[in-house]
C-alpha cells in the first residue's frame, strides 16, 4: 500500500551530550505505512509501568515483582536490568491521595528513578486539577534536560502539563476519550500554546480486552490511516496502555493457579493488537507480558 | 467492480422466456445486480457471459461452510479492510490441532473439552470452533482411526490435514458426509484433491506462497468443479502472513484479483511464536486458525479478542440504564452515578467489586457516551440525574440522600444539588481511585 503521509518522529530521552543523563534514548515515529508492512519495520517500544504508591496497583504484579515495588528507584532499575524494558513509565500515584501536598516527595521519587535507570522516562503526574500546576512543574523541573514524556494532557486540562513540558523541554502525552476528532482538536490546542508536533504523542485511550478494547483498536486504525492519508494534525506516534487489564473480572477471578498467566495474556492481547493497529509505544505492568511482547514483536518486525 | 442492472441486461439473451423464474430478462438483471439471483439459473448463457456475470456479481470473498449443524463454521463474505469501514462479519474458526499420533485417551479429553467448554461474555456464548486432525503418523489407517474416534464422540467441524489424498480418503470414509475441510492441495497434486472434494462434497484448502500462486491454483480448482475453497498463503513468519493476508484481502475486495476471493487459512503451529500468530490471525484476516490446544488463559483471551474484533463497530455498546446493586449493598450504602457507556460501566464496576465495597450504582442513559463527552455534549445534566433517581427507585433503595457524581461531572454538581435536593459529592476522575475515595469520604 502506498500513502502520502508520514508519522512525525518524537525523540524521548537525552544523553549526556544532549544535556541529560540517559544511557539510552529512543525515537518513535517515521512510519510511512501501516505497522509491520513494507517500509514499517520499526519495533514498537515497550514501557514498563511503575508507581510511587502501590495502593491501587494490581496485587498480581506486586506479588510477581517483589520487594522492589516499595522503592520506585529500585523498581525502575529492575525494569531495565532484569525485565528488559525500553522505557519506564512512572505513575505518581501518591499525588492521587486526597489532600496531597508532598511535592518535595515527588521530586525525590523522580530523582531516584533517574538514578535507578538509564532508560528514557515517561512521567504521569497528578490527576487532580487543584494540584496539577504544582505537580507538573515539579515533574518537569526534576527531570529537566532529560527529554521525558509528561502525561497526561486532556481537552479540559492540558495547560499545566504543557507549560511544564515547554518550560523544561519535555514531550507530552495527549489523551482523548476514544474519539478521532477530539484527538485532533487536542493536538491543535497543544500546538497553539507552543507544543511542536514532534513533541506530542497521542494516547487514544485503551480499554481492556473485552471491556471496550474494540473501540480503541479501531480508533487507533482510524487515526493512523488518517495520518498516512496526509492529516498532519494526527500524524504523531501513538501510545497505548490498557491500564485496567489487571482489574477486570476475568483476571481477578481466574483460578489461583492460572491467574498470573491470565493477567499476562490479557495485557499481551491488548498491547500486541494495539501495536498492530499503529501504537508505537505500548505500556504494560506485568514483567512477563513485556518478555512475551518482545518475542512477538521481533517475529512481526522480521527480526526473528 | 460490480455491474449495474443495465450492464447485466445488455449481455443477457433477451429471450424473456421466464425460465429463470423471473418475468423478463430485465427483471432478472435487476435481481442479479442486487445480489438476489444467481446468473447460473438462466440456461441460455454462453460460458463467457456466465463467467463475466459470476465474477462481477458474487460477493468479493466467497462464503464457505465447514461442518454441519449448529456448530458449523461459516467464514468469508467480508467486504472491508478495516472494521471501522463497516464491520467484519464472520468470526474466524479457531480449530484445535489433534495429531493422529495421540493416544485415544488424549484425543478424547481434548475433543470433549472443545465441544463442551464454553464462556459467556456480554450475553454471547464463546467456544472454540472445531478440530484440525493432522496426519503425523504417515499411515492411512492410523489417521482413519483417529477420525473415527473423534466422530464417535463429538459433532464438531473438522479440518483433515495430510499431503496424501489416500490418507484423506481414509479419513473421509468416517466423516465425509459432514463437510470437513480438506487441507491442502498444491500445484502438484490439486487434481487428486479436487476429485476427493467433488466426491464427498467438501470444501478444499489450496496452498501457495504468493497472491499469483493462489490465484492460479483457485482458478484451476474451479475449473475442476470445486468452488468452496480456502487459501493457505503458507507464510513462514507472522510478518509474511500479515503481508500476504493484507494483499489478499485488498485484491479480493477491490476485485483486482477476483481469483483470491476466498477465506484465508492460518496455521499457527508452524510459527515460532504461536500466541502472536493467533492474535495476528484474528486481527488480520485469518478465517480458519489452527492452534495447538489452548489452556484456560489463552482460550479465554483469544475468544475475547475474537469477540471484540468481530463486534459491529457502528453499534455503541450500551448498558441498560438502571439501579445496580454492587457487593450486596444495604440501605445505608453509598449511591454512585455513572453513564451507560459499557466501557465506563464495566471499569467502574471492576474497581468496586475488586475493593468489595457495597454500593448502589445508578447507570443513567447518556446514549452510550462517556462521562467526559456526555457532560460536554450536555447529555449528562441535572434533569437526567433527577429523572433517573425517580425512575429507577433510588429514593426507596437508600435511606440517605447523598449521591456521588463522577469526577468529570464536577461542572454540573451545583445544579444537580439544586434540582434534586440530594447532597452531591464529586468523586475521582479515575475509577481506580474510587475505592480509596469511598473509604475516606463515606467510610
Ligand atoms: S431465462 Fe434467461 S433468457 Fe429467459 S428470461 Fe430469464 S434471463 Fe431471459
Amino acid at each position: 500500500m502506498t500513502w502520502s503521509g508520514e508519522i512525525d518522529r518524537v525523540h524521548i530521552g537525552a544523553t549526556k551530550q544532549e544535556g541529560g543523563t540517559r544511557s539510552r534514548v529512543c525515537t518513535v515515529g517515521g512510519a510511512k505505512n501501516l505497522p509491520f508492512l513494507e517500509g514499517a519495520s520499526e519495533m514498537p517500544l515497550i514501557a514498563l509501568e511503575i508507581c510511587d504508591d502501590t495502593g491501587s496497583w494490581s496485587p498480581i504484579v506486586l506479588a510477581y515483582t517483589g520487594d522492589v515495588t516499595r522503592d520506585a528507584g529500585e523498581w525502575a532499575k529492575k525494569a531495565e536490568k532484569e525485565f528488559g524494558a525500553d522505557l519506564v513509565r512512572l505513575h505518581l500515584t501518591s499525588t492521587r491521595k486526597r489532600g496531597f501536598s508532598d511535592v518535595r516527595g515527588v521530586r525525590t521519587t523522580i530523582e531516584a528513578v533517574l538514578q535507578g535507570t538509564g532508560l528514557p522516562l515517561i512521567i504521569e503526574g497528578s490527576n487532580e486539577p487543584s494540584v496539577d500546576s504544582e505537580v507538573f512543574s515539579a515533574c518537569g523541573e526534576a527531570a529537566a534536560g532529560e527529554r521525558a514524556l509528561l502525561g497526561t494532557a486532556e481537552a479540559d486540562r492540558y495547560r499545566s502539563v504543557a507549560a511544564a513540558a515547554v518550560a523544561f523541554g519535555h514531550g507530552v502525552i495527549a489523551q482523548s476519550p476514544i474519539d478521532i476528532n477530539l484527538a485532533k482538536q487536542l493536538n491543535i490546542l497543544l500546538h497553539e500554546i507552543g507544543m511542536p508536533h514532534d513533541r506530542i504523542v497521542i494516547d487514544p485511550f485503551t480499554g481492556a480486552l473485552g471491556y471496550g478494547f474494540e473501540y480503541s483498536y479501531s480508533v487507533m486504525e482510524r487515526i493512523r490511516t488518517a495520518a498516512l492519508k496526509g492529516d498532519t494534525d494526527l500524524a504523531m506516534p501513538m501510545i497505548s496502555a490498557a491500564a485496567d487489564s489487571l482489574n477486570i473480572k476475568e483476571v481477578r477471578e481466574a483460578p489461583q493457579e492460572v491467574r498470573d498467566e491470565t493477567a499476562v495474556m490479557w495485557e499481551f492481547c491488548a498491547a500486541f493488537s494495539a501495536a498492530v493497529a499503529g501504537a508505537e509505544i505500548v505500556c504494560v505492568r506485568h514483567p512477563r507480558t513485556l518478555e512475551k511482547l518482545k518475542k512477538g514483536f521481533a517475529h512481526l518486525a522480521g527480526e526473528g | 467492480m460490480a455491474l449495474k442492472a443495465l450492464d447485466i441486461y445488455k449481455i443477457l439473451p433477451k429471450k424473456n422466456c421466464k425460465e429463470c423464474g423471473f418475468p423478463t430478462c430485465l427483471a432478472f438483471a435487476m435481481k442479479i445486480a442486487s445480489g438476489k439471483a444467481d446468473p447460473a439459473t438462466c440456461p441460455y448463457l454462453d460460458e463467457e457471459t456466465r463467467q463475466k456475470l459470476g465474477a462481477a456479481t458474487r460477493p468479493p470473498i466467497r462464503l464457505v461452510r465447514i461442518g454441519v449443524g449448529p456448530r458449523k463454521v461459516v467464514v468469508g463474505e467480508e467486504t472491508v479492510l478495516f472494521r471501522h469501514d463497516k464491520t467484519f462479519y464472520h468470526p474466524p474458526g479457531l480449530m484445535v490441532e489433534i495429531p493422529d499420533t495421540w493416544s485415544p485417551g488424549q484425543v478424547k479429553v481434548v475433543a470433549a473439552q472443545i465441544e463442551n467448554e464454553m464462556f459467556t461474555r456480554v450475553g454471547q456464548d464463546l467456544f472454540l470452533s472445531g478440530v484440525a486432525i493432522r496426519n503425523v503418523s504417515g499411515a492411512a489407517d492410523t489417521f482413519q482411526k483417529t477420525v473415527a474416534a473423534i466422530e464417535e464422540m463429538v459433532s464438531l467441524p473438522e479440518i483433515l490435514i495430510s499431503d496424501h489424498p489416500e490418507v484423506l480418503e481414509a479419513g473421509l470414509i468416517e466423516c465425509g458426509t459432514y463437510r470437513p475441510l480438506l487441507c491442502a492441495a498444491t500445484d502438484a497434486n490439486y487434481t487428486s484433491f479436487c476429485r476427493l472434494a467433488t466426491k464427498f462434497g467438501c470444501p478444499l484448502t489450496v496452498r501457495a506462497g504468493s497472491v499469483e500462486g493462489l490465484a492460479n491454483l483457485t482458478t484451476k480448482c474451479v475449473q475442476e468443479g470445486v468452488e468452496d475453497l480456502v487459501m493457505d498463503p503458507a507464510a513462514t513468519t507472522p510478518r509474511e502472513f500479515l503481508a500476504l493476508s493484507t494483499q489478499i484481502r485488498k485484491a479480493a475486495i477491490e476485485r483486482t484479483v477476483p481469483a483470491v476471493g476466498y477465506p484465508v487459512y492460518c496455521d499457527t503451529t508452524t510459527y515460532p511464536d504461536p500466541d502472536a500468530a493467533c492474535a495476528l490471525g484474528v486481527l488480520k484476516y485469518g478465517s480458519l486458525i489452527v492452534t495447538r490446544p489452548l489452556e484456560y488463559s489463552r482460550k479465554l483471551a483469544f475468544l475475547t479478542l475474537r469477540q471484540n474484533i468481530y463486534t459491529d463497530p457502528q453499534k455503541p455498546i450500551q448498558m441498560a440504564p438502571g439501579l445496580y446493586p454492587v457487593n450486596s449493598p444495604g440501605r445505608e450504602s453509598p449511591l454512585l452515578i455513572t453513564v451507560n457507556f459499557s466501557l465506563t460501566y464495566f471499569t467502574v464496576l471492576g474497581y468496586l467489586e475488586g475493593a468489595k465495597i457495597p454500593c448502589h450504582l445508578l447507570v443513567v442513559d447518556t446514549e452510550g457516551l462517556s462521562v467526559l463527552t456526555a457532560v460536554a455534549a450536555g447529555k449528562l445534566n441535572e434533569t437526567l440525574v433527577r429523572e433517573s433517581l425517580k425512575k429507577f427507585g433510588a429514593e426507596e433503595a437508600v435511606s440517605h440522600r447523598t449521591l456521588v457524581l463522577p469526577g468529570y461531572a464536577a461542572p454540573i454538581s451545583g445544579r444537580v444539588e439544586e434540582m434534586t435536593g440530594w447532597k452531591v459529592m464529586v468523586g475521582p476522575r479515575d475509577a481506580a481511585d474510587l475505592p480509596e475515595f469511598l473509604e475516606k469520604e463515606m467510610g
